[in-house]
């Protein structure tokens, strides 16, 4: 028996020494590739690195790109993830989420030659070869909250949120409070961030439906749920009882969680998949700038709430969102205060 | 008296031991290369070449300097934690609390990183690391107080510290010890506190080796070491020879937290350069792994964490070169550690097939690596 184990041991090692490595075009200056690094998830997280994916698969049907991705496992390996890419000749790399900034600005400097685009990324300082991807969160989170207000029978509406350990959440929880008292001053707000950490507050549902239950005993019949899973199980708690209203977050949540749609009324979203492809396409015909890209913001459509949602409140939003984009209306919130 | 006899059994002659070691380790290899094994079938129904994938795996956690020093970075913090799971094993002790005693080790050590001015690297890096040790070491003997003085068991109590660790560092990182900007982070340590590289290869690594052999020595050639294991091995007659239960009982549960502290320690000066929540999730929990692969021995915890730091290190190869999800190196995992925990099956696979051996011995418990 230990005779057949040596020979299979010899033969495992024989084929990872002779493992053969895959065929790289890349380095051709005439192939456009482009990588993409997940923040620590999954590809098909039906958010941030699902929609920035879309925006780079719509590079590769429209430009002809090469793609390909990599799902990041342990927030220590951002850079490592980001030079499999660089040394295989890659051409644009996308980083996805506000906690891959500091590594994709090392790699650009290592790698001058390429262009990265950073979803979420705010850029202090320019760099030559970095766009930062960013979105007024704020903005998006004061139209649901406008909606949010003039929605409200009760005058009691509620947030459901991931951590506060994560910027855009907070400028989402921000926006929402002030775009509810912009339309209704006396309005009572319940908002409350995940208690947990990192690694379980965009990941508990249970946690997002109770808690989405307990503003419901409160009195609030408009429930908004930012945080990954842990605000989709607030949908859901919302959509079991008749007569409420939910909001989503960053995409349009219609399409990601079905379960909700008794009550969904709208999505806060980041448009991320144009916001990505337009800075791809920047790059093909030259006029890729480094610094801050401002995405796109807005409300989803209503879907099934078309024609319950009252016209004045529609014509009311579209103002709102006319004002926001002016910036003749600010929604107070000061990241860096 | 006591002493003699067990040195006597421990070291034997070269032959013994040598058998010794056969019989030690032939359950974790046999179950290693069982998980890999099922490991290929699953990536063959998924539709990959398993010896693609494989080979992309060793090329990403061996094939250069670069990567031999990814592997022994990811191996570094491992090593402590799986350390201070197999110490606590051998007083009888189960702790679970290794991930929030790594947390507070780690954010302790930024802390004095950062904190600390005017200081040159030869006192200001030990004092961080050993800062961070000790106040993951105090952080565990809160449990072990517990389990002394109350008898709560420590299973349950190091469970919810872990939780209050999250807490406090989660607070601590985005509040009085945050960083200037919005991302709740500590301020990055300074120069002097940084555990340097020599090239790519981390010199933490060998910190965490020594403390390894320093462990083993404690608990195989001192008269503290004894007394632990004795506890470990029936605490009542522990009791009835004089040992004083408690104190040993808290102990144990200090030097099992400073060893997971220590890996905090030494993540954070040598590897994120500051304390950032998130970054350090689920070594702890990997510590336990690493302890019974090493069957709670302190020197088999070394290649145990090598061989969990390459998985880790290559998944990233393994994706891009060969197309497979890094979720197949958590299943690969979770099929060792179910090997290793179901010993009898590995037994009686290694006995059909190995006749001749003799003598198989069935039964085994902790603690006697």
């Amino acid at each position: 028996m230990r005779k057949e184990m040596i020979v299979l041991i010899a033969l495992i090692a024989l084929a990872m020494i002779s493992g053969v490595s895959m065929a790289q075009d890349c380095a051709s200056a005439d192939v456009l590739c482009v990588g993409l690094v997940t923040d620590v998830g999954e590809i098909d997280d039906k958010s941030f690195n699902q929609s920035a994916w879309e925006g780079v698969q719509l590079a590769a049907s429209e430009l002809g790109a090469q793609v390909e991705y990599i799902e990041t496992q342990d927030a220590k390996d951002y850079l490592t993830n980001i030079s499999l890419f660089a040394d295989n000749g890659y051409d644009i790399i996308v980083t996805v989420g506000f906690a891959l900034g500091e590594a994709t600005v090392e790699a650009a400097g290592q790698y001058p030659d390429i262009k990265f685009i950073g979803v979420d990324q705010f850029q202090g300082a320019t760099v030559d070869n970095v766009a930062g991807l960013i979105f007024p969160e704020d903005k998006s989170g004061f139209l649901a909250g406008a909606l949010a207000g003039m929605l409200t029978q009760t005058g009691t509406i509620a947030a459901v949120l991931g951590t506060d350990l994560v910027p855009p959440v907070v400028a989402f929880k921000e926006g929402y409070e002030a775009g509810a008292r912009y339309v209704n001053y006396d309005i009572n707000l319940i908002s409350t961030y995940h208690p947990g950490g990192l690694d379980v507050a965009f990941t508990d549902p249970e946690w997002g439906a109770s808690t989405a239950r307990q503003a419901i005993d409160l009195g609030a019949d408009v429930v908004f749920g930012a945080g990954g899973k842990t605000g989709n199980g607030a949908l859901i708690e919302v959509a079991g009882t008749a007569g409420l209203y939910c909001i989503g977050v960053d995409t349009d949540q219609w399409e990601t969680v079905p379960e909700a749609h008794p009550c969904l009324v709208s999505s806060a979203m980041k448009l991320i998949t144009p916001g990505v492809f337009d800075i791809i396409q920047s790059v093909v015909d030259g006029s890729f700038a480094g610094g801050n890209v401002i995405g796109a913001v807005g409300l989803a459509p209503f879907h099934d709430f078309e024609d319950s949602v009252p016209q004045d409140i529609k014509d009311r939003l579209e103002s709102i969102r006319g004002l926001l984009e002016s910036d003749a209306i600010s929604t107070g919130y000061n990241p860096g205060g | 008296m006591a002493m003699q006899a067990t040195e006597q059994e421990v070291r034997g002659t070269f032959g013994e031991r040598l058998a010794g070691f056969w019989r030690a380790a032939s359950v974790p290899l046999m179950a290693i290369l069982l998980a890999a094994l099922i490991g290929a079938i699953i990536l063959i129904i998924s539709g990959a070449n398993p010896i693609d994938a494989y080979a992309a795996l060793f090329r990403g956690s061996f094939s250069n300097a670069r990567a031999i020093g990814r592997t022994l970075e990811k191996a570094t913090p491992l090593i402590l934690a799986g350390l201070a799971v197999a110490f606590a094993f051998k007083g009888g002790l189960f702790n679970i609390g290794g991930q929030g005693q790594l947390l507070i080790g780690a954010i302790v050590a930024a802390a004095l990183g950062f904190g600390l001015n005017g200081l040159p690297f030869i006192i200001h890096m030990p004092i961080a690391l050993l800062g961070g040790a000790l106040a993951g070491a105090f952080y565990a003997s809160i449990a072990g107080a517990l389990k002394a003085f109350t008898g709560a068991h420590e299973v349950i109590t190091t469970i919810m510290l872990n939780f209050v660790a999250i807490n406090i560092t989660d607070f601590l990182s985005n509040g009085p010890w945050k960083d200037t900007g919005i991302v709740a982070r500590t301020p990055a340590i300074l120069e002097t506190a940084a555990i340097p590289k020599w090239d790519s290869i981390p010199l933490g690594f060998f910190i965490a080796a020594a403390v390894a052999i320093i462990i083993w020595y404690l608990l195989f050639r001192t008269t503290l070491g004894f007394e632990i294991r004795t506890v470990g091995l029936n605490p009542n007659a522990a009791k009835y020879a004089g040992i004083r239960v408690a104190r040993i009982t808290i102990l144990t549960m200090a030097i099992s937290g400073l060893l997971a502290g220590m890996g905090g320690s030494i993540e954070t000066l040598g590897v994120v350069g500051r304390f950032q929540p998130g970054f350090n999730i689920g070594l702890g929990f990997d510590g336990i792994t690493i302890a019974l692969l090493a069957r709670t021995h302190p020197l088999g915890v070394i290649p145990a964490a090598i061989l969990l730091g390459a998985m880790q290190a290559g998944s990233s190869q393994m994706q891009f070169d060969a197309k497979v999800s890094f979720e197949i190196i958590d299943v690969i995992q979770a099929l060792i550690l179910f090997f290793v925990s179901a010993e009898m099956i590995v037994r009686w696979i290694l006995r059909i097939r190995g006749e001749g051996d003799g003598g198989v011995r069935l039964s085994s418990g902790w603690g006697q690596g």
